[in-house]
């Protein structure tokens, strides 16, 4: 257990530490809230931009993200020899495997929750909006935009701070601090907004990362094997394309995890729909991990 | 089960192939070695020869084409049997977003260590490797021969039973290359196996106490080192306190009386001894 924790939290830094991940942060909780504010289009309904933004921004900051760790993780450790120093210790190649994807999924997770509850806390506010005429007719609640913006960009602040003054690593701070700011931005809004909270929108987002979830597990295994860019590209432009043929055919298809539309005008997914994606994503995930394991545990470790 | 050896290589073959299974290098071609416990054993040899390789395929990190490896008698791909082993690769390669301290812990847990006891022999091996002072520093900025330190550490966190040292002073200033010498020495004398590479032949001619010599893959020269290089036929006397002239008669007396050509010069303090005592203990 000491080991597998070891491992998994190693795994969960060094996708965190990585710039492109704190970019990735700091970029998706800032669109969320903040591209939907200036349509003046509602499409009939003022929640449904921001939460098609929501879950857009899971699927592709999250994909890019994830992918990209569990790529620079599996494939970084093997190809720079830190993986060779590790398994000539008494560690299990499978142990290894899985529990530097975990690692991986642990910080995906992290993204999710922030993506999650900053859809929510949009949501509500472009719910209160009101047609703003000095900002070219967006349709905007300010304090609850403001508030949102602010503290994300105050989290991001807080990392410089504790970086400049206590030494901690900026882009992993940034990650937590910008995601711990969703929280309290989410409780303004909450606090402030004169309409009900669609709580209902967190486990459908769950939903669409355990989707999500699938593709990071098969970068890890594929990652075993091939060169990162490789693996990098191809799975990113699999998944975005994952309900086209002939990839819809091999692959999870994303539209199993996309329950967005069943939001529209109220409504919510139904239990069914949610476990059936769950599992699905889990089935997955465990399949691609077990593959993972068989092709580390062939591999050779030079 | 206390005869066993700790590594016992038979036979041992590795060809290196490409991704169309051509070969491309034959590494290793026939090896046996047999190191016993407590041996502190080093393996010699040109670049190239097979030394890196050999040591990969005994960790089961790489597969052996033909031959078998056991180490205390199991496969090397068993657990039981690495979790008595500690590595040091031939590069250090490490986590640069990891401090010396978050490294040492990081292994630690690799070896089923953690809590308290885990934090008291990190501490106690950055001390043992002069790395104390930078502890809290990662280690993607530390130099080549700080990097090493914290390799070497980290491959004795566990207080292993056979440590597999590939150029374990490569990299190091000569106070460094003399602690890790005095440390495997002073591991030898707690009965810790020793397998080292290394291609300062000083070095390993003063810390093992048998070698190999690896050429072409293949073992050129095997043996206690004492045996090897010793020429017992002759002796060498070192006598305190003579000036040339004395010196000059002694030799003189000393071939007189045993009919053979008698040489003598005056000793030289070994360069590494002059730069410790010239640059003192501190770095
Ligand atoms: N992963 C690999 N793929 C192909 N060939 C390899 C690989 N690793 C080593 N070789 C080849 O195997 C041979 C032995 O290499 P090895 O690294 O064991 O040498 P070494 O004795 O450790 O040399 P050095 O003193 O330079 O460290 C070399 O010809 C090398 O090119
Ligand atoms: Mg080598």
């Amino acid at each position: 257990m000491r080991r597998f924790r070891s491992l998994v939290r190693s795994a969960t830094l060094e996708a965190l530490a990585e710039p492109l991940s704190a970019v990735l942060f700091l970029v998706a909780l800032i669109a969320v809230p903040l591209l939907p504010a200036f349509h003046c289009h509602q499409f009939g309904e003022a929640g449904r931009l921001p939460r098609e933004c929501g879950f857009s921004a899971l699927l592709v900051f999250g994909i890019v993200f994830a992918t990209a760790s569990a790529v620079r993780v599996i494939g970084g450790e093997l190809s720079s020899g830190t993986a060779a120093a590790a398994l000539a210790r008494d560690v299990s190649r499978p142990l290894f495997f899985c529990a530097k994807v975990i690692g991986v999924l642990v910080a995906f997770a992290l993204f999710s929750v922030a993506v999650g509850l900053s859809t929510v806390a949009s949501v509500a506010t472009a719910e209160m909006g009101e047609v703003q005429e000095r900002l070219g007719y967006a349709h905007v609640w300010l304090p609850g935009l403001v508030s949102m913006v602010v503290l994300t960009l105050a989290g991001f602040a807080l990392a410089a701070v504790l970086n400049r003054f206590f030494r901690m690593r900026f882009c992993v701070t940034a990650c937590l601090s910008v995601s711990g700011a969703q929280v309290i931005a989410l409780a303004l809004v909450a606090a402030g907004a004169k309409v009900p909270m669609q709580w209902s929108l967190l486990p459908a987002l769950a939903a669409l990362a355990a989707g999500c979830g699938v593709f990071v597990v098969l970068a890890g295994a594929l990652a075993v094997r091939l060169p990162p860019a490789a693996v990098t590209t191809g799975i990113s432009l699999a998944a975005l394309s994952s309900f086209v043929w002939p990839v819809r055919a091999i692959l999870p298809d994303i539209q199993m995890f996309w329950l967005v539309d069943s939001f529209s005008y109220g409504g919510a997914p139904a239990v069914g729909q949610l476990a059936s994606a769950f599992a699905v994503g889990a089935l997955l995930s465990a399949f691609w991990l077990a593959v993972g394991s068989i092709l580390l545990e062939r591999r050779e470790i030079p | 089960m206390s005869n066993v050896p700790a590594i016992e290589i038979k036979g041992l073959r590795k060809t290196f192939r490409d991704f169309w299974l051509r070969p491309v290098a034959e590494a290793v071609r026939g090896i046996d070695l047999t190191v016993e416990k407590g041996d502190v054993f080093g393996l010699l040899g040109p670049n190239g020869s097979g030394k890196s390789t050999t040591i990969k395929l005994l960790l089961g990190l790489l597969a052996p084409s033909a031959g078998t490896v056991r180490l205390f008698g199991m496969p090397p791909r068993t657990r039981a049997a690495r979790s008595r082993l500690g590595y040091l690769p031939e590069l250090s390669y490490l986590h640069p977003f990891l401090t010396a301290r978050e490294t040492l812990l990081y292994y630690a847990g690799l070896s089923g260590m953690g809590g308290k006891a885990a934090k008291a022999r990190c501490a106690e091996l950055l001390e043992q490797v002069g790395l104390s002072a930078v502890a809290n520093r990662a280690v993607g900025g530390f130099s080549k021969g700080m990097a090493r330190r914290v390799a070497l550490a980290a491959a004795l966190v566990a207080k292993p039973e056979l440590l597999v040292l590939d150029e374990p002073t490569s990299g190091l200033d000569p106070i460094g290359t003399r602690d890790v010498k005095d440390l495997i020495r002073s591991l030898a004398r707690d009965g810790v196996t020793v397998l080292m590479t290394s291609h300062l032949l000083g070095d390993t001619e003063d810390v093992c106490t048998k070698i190999a010599i690896l050429s072409k893959g293949q073992v050129a020269a095997f043996g206690r080192t004492d045996e090897l290089l010793t020429r017992k036929q002759d002796a060498r006397f070192t006598i305190a306190g003579l000036d040339e002239e004395q010196a000059k008669a002694f030799a003189a007396e000393a071939s007189a009386r045993f009919g053979r050509e008698v040489q003598f010069d005056h000793p030289r303090v070994p360069l590494e001894e002059f730069f410790a005592e010239t640059v003192g203990e501190g770095r």
